[in-house]
């Protein structure tokens, strides 16, 4: 693959002319999906896909840029890739000026490589059908490469290559209850699914007594990571963007402007060099390795993009341009795992919250629902599983005055999403126990 | 060219129990003014092929971009592959139609093509619209764009089926945000719900000069506004409303996948069964609810769905009372039921699944004027912004961009953060008035997200206004 972009940028260079600069964003995959139901393959298949971004500029600030997918064929890529230059040249003069248009001028070439794992995927299969012959387990393992190139007609290169695999799945009992689990890595290593897997089962066992219903009103909760997780991605959309901010449609644009505060104990990073996505971004600029965000439950920095920078004359940090993160990093607190239960005393245990939206964006209130994996904690014991409860609250009080701690240990969560391409998107967080939760239905 | 192609590719089919290739080509433009400034254009052009094997008790498929004949042929091999692997692990053997398409064909009727039309031309439009929003020096933010789809569908398969089918859909999407005293309120246009398979015609009728000067206007009025009160009272449902009712709370809920469990671990479930289809009353007398891939311009209309089955009206809710899931060929199969033409993909690169078509809500026989009469105390609610349901599609709470209080039958001013919340068991039963066709707007939104993998799709709804009895209305901070 990286042959293959290499011949084919080094080609469509050579049609550059002196007062254009030509920018190549480059993605693939090679990706295998296997989709399980009750412990058995519902749809099973490969997707090998090829496509590039040609955005080209001109010197008084036109650009234009086209998406094309391609073949993988040398010779029939770049007489297609040749036919969209010419195109996007013959546009450019119509189009006015971009004043917000920016581009790495500086050439800072890079690359990551990571190598093929040598465990098949038919024996990760065999082995992961095999233990599931006895369970009612449903979910998707995807495998694969990814590749990301950035090559710009300035001379500089990006190369981004990993090899990663995820099944991500449940378990569900007789009564509908299920525990959500995921195994993601590099490396196979079953002795570290079958642990997953066999805890995952002991978990199980609790949901099997009779169920609790729980009525509406004020909790207090343990938030796994993963549940944890999804209200950090709510805050993401748009609270961490400095466009947003400025517009006001940040769900924290009010801890941006220093109204409001999250407790001391919230501190979240953009953690680049421990993640999973590119370091560059698709203009060419490489991305600091880490972005304090919120310090101390203070909003410290916005990602920024190239864009945004000049639209508001401020200095960007090569966010790209949605400038939503994709390597959450929340620094831990100091609960450790065997003291969980005793802190909640009596409250609920919140494996996974699900379907979040805005109740009132304005004031970062948020609403959602209790999904795999709860448990009504009594004296300080996990007792039963709960119904489905759906939670209204404000973060402004579940991370500020109504936080009461965060774990010591943390997990890391790779993105299981498949839209369009497989997400190299991943969040490292501790869980939280938190007061006065809010339960309305 | 594209009759070449087909039947060229018709040639690679290989000799086995059962073989498809979907070849999809899709084109996007999106072009988008905000804050007076344009955004760089969206050009997108995306083709690939989908190989379908189900061969000797096995099913495996593979995607690809390289359409040389080398690449369609691995592709073709590697589908063999997964067919082989499955054989005996499958939860499902699927037993392929024995019909025969001949030549079908299906075309979106465009009036004004989106190409009649310069860059040049619609970006002006743009600016000018992008004018009529920042109409006010409180309107914080604004912007304008317009999406256009093109979706290009070559099926063939070895029972001797082809069919074409040509999709195009067009967005026009609109924003204003307002401030005053650090509380910002937006209104939109388009956005979720006005998505529609029209030609370039449908952007300039719209007229959307004068509805960027009217969102803009009620931005800055919601952003003066008080909270939408905490009450149970009635509440009578916009057709921007009404489409994210109905998607969440029926047509989801009636994916027959999901009732088979295939979305256990990403979408949810549902809290129909199999046992419920032709007792179970899901709502009151006046709920009437369609699969109706037959209504012209709506967004997901077609003579055929990515299996290949034959796509024609049908009640999934007649009177009150639930007929019939929304399942494909294959998933009916499963659970023994009948079928309606709902298979669908994303793209060349995802299998199809059991998905929404145009999911419909016919219309009753009461005037808007009359249904706000009736209200001595409720509110009208105007578009959607926020959503979220459980997994089995029951406790439910949505969120709109506007309401208005009606007291005694008259309007009585505006609220802002309406969000209402109940449970779909009983939320339907409490369907009191269905508007006429006076209110009936075809709607639909490009952005239904599910399966695994993931894949967002374009389903169409078109209803009418609703009246709603005792609903649990609230508002914000």
């Amino acid at each position: 693959m990286r042959e293959y972009f290499e011949n084919i940028t080094r080609e469509l260079f050579k049609n550059i002319k002196s007062n254009e600069l030509l920018i190549i964003n480059f993605d693939a995959e090679e990706s295998k999906f296997v989709r399980l139901n009750k412990g058995k393959i519902r749809q099973a298949g490969s997707v090998k896909q090829i496509s590039m971004t040609l955005s080209l500029s001109t010197k008084d600030k036109r650009n234009l840029k086209s998406y094309v997918r391609l073949n993988g064929s040398f010779e029939r890529d770049i007489s297609t890739l040749i036919k969209t230059l010419n195109y996007l040249r013959r546009e450019l003069p119509d189009l006015p000026k971009d004043p917000y248009m920016m581009f790495s001028t500086s050439v800072h070439s890079t690359e990551i490589s990571s190598e093929k794992q040598s465990t098949s995927d038919e024996v990760i299969l065999e082995h992961i059908l095999n233990s599931a012959t006895k369970l009612d387990l449903v979910g998707i393992f995807s495998s694969g490469s990814i590749y990301t190139g950035l090559a710009n007609s300035l001379g500089q290169k990006n190369w981004h290559e990993d090899y990663s695999f995820s099944f991500d799945y449940s378990i569900y009992n007789k009564n509908n209850n299920a525990i959500k689990l995921n195994y993601s890595s590099k490396k196979w290593n079953k002795d570290d699914y079958d642990f997953i897997l066999n805890k995952g089962i002991e978990k199980l066992a609790i949901l099997s007594n009779t169920e609790k219903k729980i009525t509406t009103g004020e909790y207090r909760v343990y938030l796994e990571p993963s549940a944890l997780n999804e209200i950090i991605d709510m805050m993401a959309w748009g609270g961490f963007s400095y466009k947003s901010n400025k517009i006001g449609t940040s769900p924290l644009h009010l801890l941006n402007k220093k109204e409001r505060k999250l407790n001391e104990l919230i501190s979240i990073d953009e953690n680049i060099k421990e993640g999973l996505s590119a370091n560059f971004n698709s203009d060419g600029f490489i991305k600091p390795e880490e972005i304090s965000m919120i310090k101390k439950g203070e909003f410290i920095e916005s990602l920024t993009s190239p864009r945004s920078s000049l639209e508001y004359s401020v200095v960007h940090n090569a966010a790209s341009p949605s400038e939503y993160p994709c390597s959450i990093d929340m620094k831990a607190g100091s609960i450790s795992d065997d003291k969980i239960l005793e802190t909640i005393d009596n409250g609920i245990y919140i494996s996974n919250l699900w379907y979040l939206n805005f109740s009132d964006r304005n004031n970062g209130r948020m609403t959602g629902l209790t999904r795999f994996g709860c448990f009504l904690v009594e004296n300080g014991k996990l007792t039963a599983p709960i119904n489905t409860m759906r939670f209204d609250d404000s973060v402004y009080s579940m991370l500020g005055d109504n936080l009461i701690g965060l774990t010591s240990s943390r997990e890391l969560l790779i993105d299981s999403g498949t839209y369009e391409e497989r997400s190299t998107s991943s969040a490292r967080l501790p869980g939280a126990i938190v007061n006065n939760f809010k339960m309305t239905l | 060219m594209k009759n070449e192609f087909i039947n060229q590719i018709n040639s690679y089919l290989p000799n086995v129990d059962y073989c498809s290739f979907r070849f999809v080509s899709k084109y996007t433009n999106v072009l988008s003014v905000t804050r007076n400034v344009l955004e760089p254009i969206e050009i997108i052009e995306d083709e690939g092929l989908m190989v379908t094997v189900i061969h000797n008790g096995g099913y495996g498929y593979s995607a690809t971009s390289d359409l040389t004949r080398e690449g369609i042929l691995k592709a073709t091999e590697e589908a063999k592959k997964w067919s082989a692997f499955t054989k005996g692990n499958l939860i499902h053997q699927p037993t392929p139609p024995a019909d025969i398409i001949d030549n079908g064909k299906y075309f979106t009727h465009e009036q004004d093509t989106w190409a009649k039309e310069s860059n040049k031309d619609k970006v002006d439009y743009l600016y000018e619209i992008n004018k009529a929003l920042k109409s006010k020096p409180t309107i914080s933010n604004w912007g304008a764009s317009f999406r256009y789809n093109k979706i290009e569908t070559l099926f063939t398969d070895t029972n001797g089926s082809k069919f074409r089918q040509n999709i195009s859909y067009i967005l026009p999407q609109l924003i204003a945000c307002a401030e005053y005293k650090k509380e910002i309120q937006t209104r939109t246009y388009g956005g979720h719900a006005h998505a529609r398979q029209i030609g370039y015609n449908f952007i300039k009728d719209s007229n959307l000069i004068d509805t960027a000067t009217s969102i803009a206007n009620d931005a800055i009025e919601l952003s003066m506004a008080p909270n939408c009160p905490s009450k149970k009272c009635d509440a009578l449902i916009a057709p921007d409303q009404m489409i994210l009712q109905i998607h969440e709370s029926i047509g989801h809920p009636l994916e027959l996948d999901r009732i088979l469990g295939d979305e256990r671990n990403y979408a949810g479930s549902s809290f129909v069964n199999l046992d419920m289809f032709g007792k179970y009353k899901y709502g009151s007398e006046k709920l009437n609810i369609s699969f109706n891939p037959e209504q012209e311009s709506e967004l997901a209309s077609y003579n055929f769905d990515d299996d290949g089955t034959p796509a024609q009206k049908k009640y999934l809710i007649q009177n009150g009372l639930l007929k019939k899931p929304i399942g494909s060929f294959y998933s009916a199969q499963r659970a023994e039921q009948d079928y309606v033409a709902c298979s669908r993909a994303t793209s060349w690169n995802r299998p199809p699944i059991d998905r929404m078509g145009n999911i419909n809500m016919e219309p009753g026989d009461t005037p808007l004027s009359e249904m706000i009469a009736a209200i001595e105390d409720g509110i009208f609610l105007e578009t959607n912004n926020s959503w979220s349901i459980d997994d089995y599609r029951n406790k439910f709470q949505f969120g709109c961009e506007k309401g208005t209080i009606i007291k005694d039958g008259e309007m009585k001013g505006v609220v802002k953060n309406p969000n209402y919340r109940g449970i779909t068991k009983d939320f339907w039963h409490n369907l009191a008035m269905v508007g006429d066709e006076s209110s009936y707007s075809i709607l639909g939104t490009a952005n239904c997200g599910k399966g695994e993998p993931n894949q967002t799709i374009f389903v169409g709804h078109a209803t009418p206004s609703c009246l709603f009895k005792d609903i649990d209305v609230f508002g914000g901070e």
